[in-house]
């Protein structure tokens, strides 16, 4: 198959010019996961060089700058890294231009690392390194291996290597945030949003002064495993998770929102179901439906109702949310539904196209 | 003559692992270890490390990688109350055992370890030789592989792996893993003998492991303390992990996972195990180590249909379900077999979600919807196409075909 | 039915529609608007505001789940974490000032009924009749009516008890009008099942397929005609009669947003839900050309409908039809001829 552009024409209005305020919901399901998609939502607001312009993504002519805030909750910085590589883009680098900025909701938000690991992280500088010549560690040994490693909060003690240290200082101070829950309800979750919000704040702040306030991307990535992992029992619901995350919103852009809705986490709660559902169950499904009933767009992977093929990944189908038309704006209103299948290639291109084409 | 020699050929390669074989490959094995990567070898797919799950078909399985990616978690979902799951942990542990990494096992006693299923040689190196010295049998496979066409180089095979455990991957019927370019050479395959560590070794269930490294691994029990007991198992892997030298691979093994006779009730709780299993994937994705991790659970106590299985899967990211058949060995005699040389398979093998692949948007291995079939044999865990065979009464038309097919091959090969 | 009291209905229950969304005569204190992804309120909430707009009418927007003050809207009352006795007050200080006609719109009931910070002391009918029951006596008497929107795919949160009814029972049972939302085109689409006698489709949710959320996707581009949305409007009374009526409401593209003149039409009076018979073309012209009169004239054609099958007496089981006999009651244009026919 020929190489793909990194953004698909077809899915270029989809993914590019999310009008103000909106809430974009990406459901995807356990055999049709939506990394690649957000990872053209970075593409389309952070990439798209010069020459790329075509579809006007590009910040630097017309209109205001856009910069990204990524929370994920289940991949690490090293998964978006390396799969941003592949897209041509410098995720550490935009870090150190202030353009991009990584919180990261999977390493410690559970519990915390012991003390003690200090011993492995102090004897790791000398240690990997050789082995890289050999055998790379990760997949992406890039000239300065240890750049893209997520640099601890300032404020929190946790160890990190020398090497680290002087590329950190280096670089100032890195905005990538380890998120870590603690309490429950709602206090453990303005906790988060206090620390995600900080790091929205810190990027909005121009880095010479006199430059306009620049638009911000908000993406989310799984913040319903944060619902699943706590649920009613700790005093976070789908209402709370819905507020916090209209919390996030009223300091951003726009707000990308990746959810998982597997037949589990949607249908068991229906009234139709067969089984009392669970609460786990009952949670997901009020977050997923009620925030797609908040959305201007819903993004839906799902796998191919004919079963898997070697040519198609799976099946995106593009509908217009609940919330979808409540502010009249021009640019909005361009997309229209529709429903194309994709295929993720193995250099990390994506094909999209309709069916039978 | 021809017929008996091809039954051999077609035998496991662990059939005919002559006993100094495994000898010979342990001084290599310890020769090479001080190199610091024992075990692990770099993906075809795209070069990230990957080891070895100690059984050679589940290896091939994995989207391309040939073995499992270092920092992922695999997640094998077993229905009914047969222990298939079980053995796949046992050589998943074997292997690491033998590869000198740390095996970590939770909530196990001591003696599941020294259940481990007893080493028979590297899954590919005792084939080498073997095959090599029968030309007969070498045509054979070279014959067998103009069949093939296509299929010219499978995963396991393309680095530097011999081509007898191309063979192997073949007669196994993995012949769908073929994506990489056919790198494997007889170049390559001069790589084989000392030079190159074994990746994957052929264990045997009835036999005990006897290895020195047996002894290091870290049992950590499920013992109720004042403390959460799934945060103080996190504590204890991550206290192991971080105290042990930073080269060093480590195996995370959680057999049964919620399994009522070893977990307590509330362990099902979602905000008690998610956030365990969450942490467990943050500790693996953490990018100074080099841990993979197998959980199993019994599906029949936690249905896939449920909210928190799903949830499991989710945070998992390889997922791989066995459906054993309902135990009935007549029953069993005619379905899936494509010969009647092979054995019968004892269940179904889906594949829900594969490590990297899907975490990239899914798709394009070829794998992927296919119909598995696994039997376990004394020797090992074989995973293969599963394909009905034609209806009762065609047995006889077949078999016909079967042996006139069978001159034929001795026409081309002698 | 008649054309008589065809007509007298569209102009009975266009005028009732009329009055409910422009808030006249305070037709309905509580409105409840059942929506679903499928065919969310919206447009609905929307044109609401539009009208109340136009009457100048004070609009308040308790926004559960919106996050910019919609066009139109006077003040609009955030209710992000807010206990439901802050609302309540938030909104009796918006109103203070305000004319006597009041229109409160929530956009989502549900947040509030799942929330956990609600769940001890929350009481469903004391908070939505404190919008409408001035706090004080004194207070002037206003005019207010309350719109609430409730989405129906959203599980309903665990009873707090099981004996109490579901919060979508209580508020039906509150609200003086209940606006059931559907797609026009699922509704086009079910009708053509169900004249084909096929099982109606199932849209979204309903599917039950794995991922999906939302089954809705745009008709082909220029087909306006089957855009809008279909309003299933069950009104009570205060002389306690009800009326259920079907309606149907244009997409907000298709009229100005000044327009006076009432644009909810009936949906049974709509051309692609009841196509008009062409009655003139197809007789006449098309019948096959014979000497005998294959019509049936209106009363045949009614005497026809009337005969009672003979398997439909074999069901009951009991009367003279048992077993299946034929029991015919000769007429008088019978003609019965004693030596031919037998009975």
């Amino acid at each position: 198959m020929p190489a793909q552009p990194p953004l698909p024409p077809l899915l270029a209005p989809y993914v590019s010019a999310l009008p103000q305020s909106s809430l974009t919901l990406l459901s995807s399901v356990l055999g049709a996961t939506g990394n690649w998609l957000i990872l053209r939502y970075l593409y389309s607001a952070l990439g798209a060089p010069v020459g790329d312009a075509a579809f006007g993504l590009h910040g630097s002519e017309g209109g205001r700058k856009r910069k990204v805030v990524l929370v994920s909750f289940l991949r690490g910085w090293e998964f978006w890294r390396s799969e941003a590589k592949r897209l041509g883009l410098d995720l550490a680098r935009l870090t150190d231009k202030r353009q991009f900025a990584f919180v990261d909701g999977l390493s410690e938000l559970f519990y915390t690392p012991t003390p003690s690991s200090q011993t492995t992280t102090t004897t790791s500088t000398s240690g990997p390194a050789p082995s890289r010549t050999v055998l790379p560690v990760r997949s992406q040994p890039g000239p300065l291996p240890a750049r893209g490693v997520p640099q601890p909060a300032p404020a929190r003690p946790t160890p990190t290597n020398p090497h680290q240290q002087v590329q950190q200082q280096s670089r100032g101070p890195g905005p990538v945030k380890r998120l870590h829950l603690s309490g429950t309800g709602v206090q453990a979750l303005d906790a988060l949003e206090n620390d995600i919000s900080s790091v929205i704040k810190q990027l909005k702040t121009p880095v010479t002064p006199g430059e306009e306030e620049p638009e911000i991307l908000l993406i989310v990535d799984q913040p319903d495993l944060l619902l699943a992992a706590t649920g009613p029992a700790k005093g976070i619901g789908a209402t709370e998770m819905g507020e916090w995350i209209m919390g996030l919103q009223q300091n951003v852009h726009a707000t990308v929102l990746a959810l998982s809705a597997d037949s589990p986490l949607i249908h068991n709660a229906a009234e139709s179901a067969h089984q009392p559902s669970t609460p786990l169950e009952m949670e997901s499904a009020a977050f997923a439906i009620g925030s797609a009933h908040r959305a201007q767009m819903v993004l839906q992977l799902r796998n191919l109702e004919t079963g898997a093929a070697r040519d198609v990944s799976g099946v995106l189908r593009v509908s217009k949310g609940g919330a979808w038309g409540q502010v009249d704006a021009g640019a909005e209103d361009k997309w229209e539904e529709r429903e194309v299948l994709y295929f993720v290639q193995r250099d990390g291109g994506v094909c999209v196209f309709g069916r039978g084409e | 003559m021809s017929f008996r020699k091809r039954n051999i050929g077609l035998s496991a390669g662990a059939d005919r692992a002559p006993a100094p074989n495994a000898a010979t490959a342990q001084p290599e094995q310890a020769s090479t270890t001080p190199e610091s990567n024992p075990g692990i070898r770099p993906s075809p797919d795209d070069g990230r490390p990957t080891t070895s799950t100690g059984s050679l078909s589940l290896d091939n399985l994995l989207a391309g990688h040939g073995g499992l990616p270092i920092g992922k978690m695999l997640l094998i979902e077993e229905n009914g109350t047969t222990d298939f799951a079980g053995a796949l942990l046992r050589y998943y542990a074997a292997e690491g055992v033998v590869q000198d990494q740390k095996i970590h096992v939770i909530g196990m006693p001591e003696q599941w370890g020294r259940s481990l299923p007893g080493l028979l040689g590297p899954a590919d190196a005792g084939d080498d030789k073997k095959s090599d010295r029968r030309k007969g049998d070498r045509m054979k496979i070279a014959w067998r592989y103009e069949r093939l066409g296509e299929f010219g180089a499978g995963v396991a095979g393309s680095r530097g792996w011999s081509s007898p455990m191309k063979r192997n991957a073949h007669v196994r019927g993995t012949q769908t893993l073929t994506r990489v370019a056919p790198a494997a050479t007889s170049g390559d395959q001069t790589m084989t003998d000392g030079v190159q560590p074994a990746f994957c070794h052929s264990f045997d269930l009835t036999k005990r492991l006897t290895h020195p490294s047996i002894a290091n691994i870290n049992y950590i029990p499920l013992v109720p303390s004042n403390e959460p007991l799934f945060a103080s198992i996190h504590k204890k892997l991550q206290q192991a992990i971080s105290q042990s030298p930073p080269n060093i691979a480590h195996r995370v093994i959680i057999p049964s996972l919620l399994n009522p006779t070893l977990y307590p009730p509330e362990t099902s709780q979602p905000d008690i195990l998610l956030p365990f299993l969450h942490s467990l994937k943050a500790l693996l994705s953490a990018p100074t180590t080099r841990i993979t991790a197998m959980v199993t659970i019994p599906l029949s106590l936690f249905s896939r249909s449920s909210g928190l299985v799903r949830w499991m899967e989710i945070i998992s990211d390889g997922v791989i379900e066995l459906c054993p058949f309902p135990h009935s060995a007549d029953a069993l005699g005619a379905s899936g077999a494509a010969t009647s040389h092979e054995e019968p398979p004892q269940g179904m093998l889906k594949t829900h979600r594969l490590p990297v692949l899907h975490e990239r948007g899914g798709g394009s291995d070829q794998n992927i919807g296919q119909d598995w079939a696994f039997t376990l044999s004394r020797r090992k865990f074989e995973i293969k196409p599963f394909s009905l065979p034609p209806a009762e009464g065609d047995k006889e038309a077949q078999d016909g075909a079967a042996s006139g097919g069978m001159p034929k091959k001795a026409d081309l090969e002698f | 039915m008649a054309p008589t009291s065809l007509s007298h209905r569209q102009t009975h229950n266009l005028l009732l529609i009329s009055k409910l969304l422009g808030h006249r005569d305070t037709a309905s204190p509580l409105t409840l608007l059942i929506d679903s992804l499928e065919q969310p309120a919206t447009p609905l909430i929307k044109e609401y505001i539009r009208r109340a707009k136009i009457s100048k009418v004070h609009v308040t927007l308790i926004a559960f789940e919106t996050l910019k003050p919609l066009d139109g809207v006077d003040s609009f009352i955030y209710a992000r974490r807010k206990n439901p006795s802050e609302i309540a007050k938030e909104v009796a200080t918006a109103q203070q000032k305000t004319p006597t006609r009041r229109l409160i719109l929530i956009d989502s009931i549900n947040p509030l009924l799942r929330a956990q910070r609600a769940n001890a002391h929350f009481h469903l009918p004391t908070f939505l009749s404190s919008f409408l029951i001035p706090s004080s006596p004194s207070a002037p008497k206003s005019d207010t009516s309350l719109v609430v929107n409730f989405h129906n795919d959203v599980p309903n949160p665990p009873a707090q008890s099981p004996y109490q009814p579901s919060p979508l029972s209580t508020l039906s049972f509150l609200a003086t009008t209940v606006i059931t939302l559907h797609s026009f085109s699922h509704i086009l689409a079910q009708k053509a099942a169900r004249d084909r006698s096929l099982a109606a489709p199932v849209f979204g949710l309903a599917e039950e397929q794995d991922g999906v959320l939302l089954g809705r996707l745009d008709k082909p581009i220029g087909n306006e005609s089957t855009q809008g949305i279909v309003l299933e409007m069950e009104h009570r009374r205060r002389s306690g009669r009800g009326v259920l009526e079907w309606y149907i409401l244009p997409p907000a593209s298709s009229y100005p947003p000044n327009q006076l003149k009432e644009i909810v039409t009936l949906l049974d009076d709509h051309p692609l839900y009841r196509p008009p018979v062409d009655s003139g073309a197809q007789e006449g012209e098309e019948e096959p050309q014979s000497t005998f009169e294959l019509g049936l004239t209106d009363r045949q054609r009614k005497d026809r409908e009337g005969v009672v099958l003979p398997y439909f007496d074999a069901q009951q089981g009991d009367g003279p039809g048992e077993g299946g006999r034929i029991l015919y009651d000769m007429g008088e244009e019978d003609d019965f001829d004693e030596e031919e026919d037998e009975i």
